[in-house]
């Protein structure tokens, strides 16, 4: 793919190492040590850190915004470990995550993964609850990943049959999962993704 | 042995699918005779899922400041909330203006600064020490074990506690307990289940999980030890979802280090959850003598 220079979005370096965990990309110089040692490149070929890095610092914002292979990486932080820069990756792709993120919310981008559904939908049970409520979080992710209610069900009975009944077969979710938590201090945790949050 | 009293924090699974990591942990600590005090009114670390750090340190200054009001360090059993409380905990020490902007978005989120925060292995080997808790084991756990760490214990640098690439701590515990590492299991010790995964490319999640599986059993390993929740749902709580999906057989059990340790203590499995596994333990029982 030829690189347009005129096309380039020079600040866009600017705009990562502006997000907290962004700012250590411009210590990157490309020896791929990441890409080697990632266990995602393993099963997804063409998720290549490395290469994303050096888009980024070269201004392809539309390119890197969009990819795709943005969103399988698992923050499992072996880059971030073993990277000689200490560019620390795994922070850098979360922080070029949230610029996606912010883009598609202002109508820019079509971002092409169910992920961010997925990190909203919890997030939005720790702003109700202060913790973690599988169901409501399963409730609100399986139909706007679908499109609808109904199917949001079925593709959920689909992944979740079996292991509903393998998990409440042991005593792993009773009546008491089926209830959300409600922690006393989660007008506090409302209050913090109002002033902390990017939302 | 220098503690005697903990902040305990579960974590979001440890009422659900993480109940047999919770029992045992509780059952574990009591038997070392350190008293754990559940943090009070605890909320979610933000798990892998609130990206945003800034909301992480805040989420957790909440959980720092309660312990912290009781003068105690905080243990918790899950690498992820460890990895969480850990940073947090960093960062908040560091930096003062991100304290004043705490304190002025809740009186609740005032944090001094003045506790520590780790995961149970550390506690157990680095603080409780091998020593003491060798002078209180009552059985033998003649198990072959393949010791799965995941993900935060050896990563990041500044929140790790063990060897990146080979953490040995869930080895010295195992072969104090009289349990076997098997060998060529080294090389996964470290690599992620795919757990993060699960729900937006569970595809990619069941490959990842599946190749940890399968090493563990070539390895010929009786069961596979871990010290994080995420990782017990993947490959105990999906075992039978990946065998399913990708038409093969594994049948590996899948404990928690504290269900090993606490066996060697001489607690009954029940009251370590053994019985909640979602792959059967009891041929791991039978091995302990």
């Amino acid at each position: 793919m030829p690189i347009k220079t005129w096309e380039l979005d020079p600040n866009f370096k600017n705009e990562i190492m502006g997000e907290a965990g962004g700012e250590r990309l411009a210590s990157c110089f490309q020896c791929s040590t990441c890409t080697l040692g990632c266990p995602i490149t393993e099963i997804v070929p063409s998720y290549n850190p490395r290469k994303i890095i050096q888009m980024s610092l070269l201004g392809m914002r539309k390119e890197v915004l969009s990819n795709p292979d943005l969103w399988v990486c698992l923050i499992c932080q072996t880059c971030t470990a073993r990277c000689p820069q200490d560019v620390r990756i795994a922070d850098v792709l979360s922080a070029i995550r949230r610029i996606a993120e912010r883009e598609e919310e202002a109508g820019n981008l079509k971002i092409d993964s169910h992920r961010p559904l997925f990190d909203k939908a919890f997030q939005h049970q720790l702003e109700k609850y202060g913790r973690l409520y599988d169901i409501g979080l399963a409730k609100e992710y399986y139909p706007k990943k679908e499109g609808s209610f109904i199917k949001g069900m079925k593709a959920m009975m689909k992944d979740y049959k079996d292991f509903g009944m393998r998990m409440f077969k042991k005593g792993k979710m009773g009546p008491k999962a089926m209830l959300a938590p409600k922690v006393k201090g989660r007008a506090v945790i409302k209050k913090i993704f109002k002033e902390m949050g990017e939302e | 042995m220098s503690i005697n009293k903990l902040a305990y924090y579960p974590g979001c699974p440890s009422d659900g699918t993480a109940v047999d990591q919770d029992m045992s942990t509780k059952a574990v600590f009591e038997k070392l005779g350190v008293e754990l005090v559940e943090v009070e009114d605890w909320n979610c670390c933000g798990a892998a899922e609130v990206e945003d750090p800034r909301v992480v340190y805040a989420l957790n200054a909440r959980n720092l400041a309660i312990a912290e009001k009781e003068d105690l360090d905080i243990v918790t059993p899950c690498s992820i909330c460890y990895y969480n409380l850990e940073r947090s905990n960093k960062a908040l020490k560091a930096d003062e203006a991100l304290c004043t902007k705490l304190k002025g978005i809740d009186s609740s989120l005032d944090y001094g600064g003045k506790i520590k925060t780790k995961h149970v292995l550390d506690v157990f080997v680095n603080d409780i020490g091998m020593d003491e808790i060798s002078s209180k084991l009552e059985k033998k756990v003649n198990v072959k074990v393949a010791p799965y760490y995941g993900c935060y214990i050896g990563r990041p640098p500044e929140t790790a506690f063990d060897d990146p690439d080979n953490p040995v701590l869930m080895d010295k515990l195992i072969e104090l307990i009289g349990g076997e590492i098997v060998p060529n299991f080294n090389y996964m010790k470290t690599v992620c289940c795919g757990g993060p995964l699960m729900m937006t490319r569970g595809d990619i999640a069941f490959d990842m999980a599946r190749k940890i599986l399968d090493v563990a059993k070539n390895a010929g390993a009786d069961c596979i030890s871990l010290a994080c929740p995420l990782c017990g749902m993947m490959l105990d709580g999906k075992q039978a979802d990946i065998e399913k999906a990708l038409g093969i057989t594994i049948g590996m059990p899948v404990v928690y280090i504290t269900q090993l340790l606490g066996l060697a203590l001489g607690i009954e499995p029940n009251k370590l959850g053994l019985n909640k596994n979602a792959v059967d333990t009891k041929e791991i029982l039978g091995k302990v003598v």
